[in-house]
């Protein structure tokens, strides 16, 4: 039989840890030992607002532990070398730990923008294909956009949430650029690359650093980067910052107004008329949002044969990986229909036009990103040349 | 299902009808119990030709798949939640064909920022670092050598829900809340590894990284680290999916699905956050005052009617019809303790009763009995409490707070209006405009 123990075997046995995680969540004076009525469980409040169970007589909630393992040193694996550690701990803190030296221009950005980021990320950030924009323009004024609500009107105008505009620190941006970018051949660019194109995204974002504006001739360093100041700087919280971080992160969440909670006594929930009067029903506009793939049916029926993934289907391989980059201007990429556009890329003959295509070229990843045999994507540049005629 | 009830009648009455008669006739009146050959079931009354073949080889499909009459039981995409080319995307899970409270590891949701990561386990590493005595490096292998545990949790992506806060949009429970998947998770505490490599004092926030093209990274405080934290391996008895991280990812039940880091390569602990950019870009949560909430953790406790819903209509549903309202409740914050159910939207409340197994942070089930009046019309909406004390808000509620534009953590109740005909609409209840204060 389940029997409480009033003492709460907290199960963080790692000793030099155990005085802030404790202090972290039983600050509050009583802690509430909760009997839920449906599950015998004896819980403790987390930092995030929720509880926690702590193994009591060898038990969490529902879960028997094996108690064994508490508190005992299981030696497994071996310490990383030197090199190993450098070689993996490249991340960028704001603050400055872990940016590298380095430098490069607004005008070397926005070459390597050209070339390897347009195609997604639009003209001068301006997004496209689904990817995110970069740049909605001025920063500092945008950022005065965080405010806005479509409360009644959803044509009116939103927040406008950009790196610029945004974002708190820019560490996140050079260190996401080094990392992630670009997104068909992540961790190819060097940290002087890297810097150029730092130093290309404060252009476009209108951000200057020591009330400098960022010129086409403007070389950003680390020295220059880490005294960015975003505009957004102060537009989020809880502060995380410094050493009373998680202590700010367990207060916030202990009060459900700030992140809208709700919070009742189940014995005095609201079970009549707790809607407002002013509720109304309010329906799906526009015939709302129904593009799904594949389209929805519940249905039992044997599928259709053109539906199973067998055979190759050109027109849905074009439509999922060519169209995003090849189906509009703007993308860098020769338009599918652009006749003169695809004489100029024949002219290299149709044998390096394939290999360029299976290998990527500029900013196109191999095969576009498809996953297809060689000869299923000779099919999709033959349909796009089929296209252009 | 009008089929199927129609020969339930039958059968009863038939039998009720072969006592009466043997009692009073005899074996010879049995005759007479049989209904008109035009009412036979010509799904009785021919031999099907799997009953007559052979059927497959146990050498086919080793590992099997679903038959293939379930091949609407998929995940499903739509353009607006895809960056370009279905890599930093979605898919969701079709919580409507869902059963219990454990997905199957194909339907369970996927979502990555990269593309799904396919990585070689013999060249998978996990490093872990930082503020710790010692550091290591473990192979897959090492790293199972772990004493286990295994855990049924939920995974949630905090935008669930999250296109909806300005209206409903989608008339589908896949999509209007199938960005979760609820599963039977084993790996290793992070608490037990500790216990070796010896966490240092000033250690407050643990980075987790994964080795994905997007090196998708996240800033964990050490209190989740030291209550629940896994690395796991399994997932539903078997090897994660390459989708949920394969060979190994971070599970932090209840919190956001993005927190749960796959494929994950490497873990760091600092005595500061890293502002990652999954923590600042996205999944920080913009209020009307400007602010925009960031480390927003735990998935807030939630329901949602699963029958009927959309895609489950009660178009079949005859007048009288006894058929059982079911749903989901989940809290990333603690247990459910019980749901209540409204036919009108949200203003008056019954109480539902809880199915199954209750477990932590994990899908629960719930059902209410009804008697189906043909022609009526409900607004069906379903609110979920905890045992942290939360329940769910109204719209009106929570928009009161949070405004219309923060993406992200909606948990408002929902309503579904069963039309006099038994369709099924998606719709809310709200004061249009917002109302400040409530």
């Amino acid at each position: 039989m389940f029997k409480l123990n009033t003492k709460l075997i907290v199960t963080a046995s790692v000793v030099t840890a155990s005085a802030l995680f404790t202090a972290g969540c039983m600050d509050d004076g009583a802690t509430p030992v909760i009997t839920s009525q449906v599950a015998s469980a004896t819980s403790v409040a987390s930092i995030d607002g929720g509880v926690m169970y702590p193994v009591v007589n060898g038990k969490t909630s529902a879960y028997k532990v094996n108690t064994q393992s508490q508190g005992m040193k299981i030696n497994n694996g071996r310490v990383p070398t030197a090199n190993e550690l450098a070689a993996w701990d490249t991340d960028v803190m704001h603050g400055g730990i872990g940016l590298p030296e380095g430098s490069g221009s607004v005008e070397e950005g926005e070459e390597i923008y050209e070339a390897q980021c347009v195609m997604c990320h639009g003209d001068f950030g301006s997004g496209g294909g689904g990817y995110p924009a970069l740049s909605k323009g001025n920063a500092a004024q945008l950022q005065k956009t965080l405010t806005n609500n479509r409360w009644k009107d959803p044509e009116a105008d939103g927040p406008t949430r950009v790196f610029g505009s945004y974002w708190p620190v820019a560490s996140t941006m050079w260190w996401y650029i080094r990392d992630g970018m670009p997104h068909t051949k992540s961790k190819t660019l060097s940290n002087d690359e890297v810097y150029a194109l730092a130093a290309y995204m404060l252009n476009i974002n209108e951000i200057e650093i020591d009330g400098e504006e960022l010129d086409d001739e403007y070389v950003l360093n680390r020295e220059k980067f880490l005294k960015i100041k975003m505009p957004n700087r102060d537009g989020f919280e809880p502060n995380i910052d410094g050493v009373n971080g998680l202590e700010n992160v367990r207060a916030y969440y202990k009060n459900p107004k700030n992140f809208g909670a709700k919070k009742v006594k189940v014995s005095e929930r609201c079970m009549t008329e707790c809607q407002k009067k002013s509720a109304i029903v309010t329906r799906i506009k526009n015939g709302g949002i129904s593009d799904f793939l594949p389209p929805m049916s519940v249905s039992r029926d044997l599928p259709q044969k053109e539906s199973y993934d067998q055979g190759f289907n050109t027109l849905k391989s074009y439509q999922d990986n060519c169209m995003p980059c090849h189906g509009a201007e703007g993308m860098g990429a020769p338009v599918t229909g652009d006749k003169d556009g695809w004489v100029e890329v024949l002219a290299k003959g149709l044998d390096t036009v394939y290999k360029n295509g299976i290998d990527g070229i500029n900013g196109m990843p191999a095969k576009g990103g498809a996953s297809t045999s060689d000869a299923e994507f000779k099919l999709l540049v033959d349909y796009m040349i089929e296209e252009s005629k | 299902m009008d089929n199927k009830k129609s020969q339930q009648d039958l059968e009863v009455s038939a039998r009720r009808d072969f006592f009466k008669k043997t009692a009073a006739l005899g074996v010879t009146a049995l005759a007479g119990t049989s209904l008109a050959a035009s009412q036979d079931d010509h799904a009785i009354m021919h031999h099907p030709e799997w009953g007559q073949k052979w059927g497959d080889p146990v050498t086919k499909n080793r590992y099997g798949i679903p038959s293939a009459y379930e091949h609407n039981n998929t995940r499903r995409n739509t353009k607006l939640l895809a960056s370009g080319n279905f890599r930093a995307s979605i898919a969701v899970t079709p919580i409507h064909e869902s059963e219990g409270i454990i997905t199957p590891n194909g339907l369970f949701f996927s979502r990555s920022h990269g593309g799904t990561a396919h990585i070689n386990p013999k060249e998978y590493r996990l490093m872990i670092h930082g503020l710790v005595e010692k550091p290591i490096v473990l192979t897959l292998d090492q790293l199972k050598r772990y004493p286990s545990v295994t855990r049924t949790h939920f995974i949630e992506c905090p935008a669930n829900g999250g296109q909806e806060w300005r209206g409903p949009q989608f008339n589908s429970l896949q999509f209007a809340k199938g960005f979760m998947a609820s599963a039977e998770w084993t790996g290793v505490y992070i608490k037990t590894i500790l216990e070796d490599l010896g966490l240092k004092p000033t250690a407050q926030w643990m980075l987790a990284e994964g080795s994905d093209n997007s090196e998708m990274g996240r800033s964990v405080p050490i209190d989740k680290i030291l209550d629940d934290a896994m690395i796991v391996w399994g997932q539903n008895g078997e090897a994660l999916r390459p989708e949920q991280g394969y060979p190994a990812r971070l599970l932090l039940p209840g919190w956001e699905g993005n927190l749960c880091v796959k494929w994950l390569k490497r873990i760091e602990f600092a005595h500061e956050p890293w502002y990652a950019k999954e923590e600042t870009s996205k999944y920080t949560a913009l209020k009307p005052s400007g602010k925009a909430i960031q480390h927003f953790y735990a998935n807030e406790v939630n329901s949602t009617v699963v029958s009927p819903s959309p895609e489950k209509p009660w178009t079949d549903l005859k007048d009288g019809d006894t058929v059982e309202i079911e749903g989901l409740a989940w809290s990333g914050m603690g247990t459910i303790t019980g749901v209540d159910l409204s036919f009108d939207g949200g203003s008056n409340y019954i109480e539902a009763q809880i199915k199954g197994i209750v477990l932590p942070k994990s899908w629960t089930r719930w059902s209410y009995i009804y008697k189906y009046k043909k022609g009526e019309t409900l607004l069906l909406t379903s609110r979920a409490m905890d045992d942290a004390g939360y329940i769910q808000p109204t719209i009106d509620e929570e928009v009161s707070i949070m405004g219309v534009e923060s993406v992200y953590h909606r948990n408002a109740v929902e309503t579904w209006e069963v039309t006099a005909d038994g369709k099924v609409n998606h719709v809310q209840l709200r004061t249009p405009g917002g109302v400040k204060n409530v």
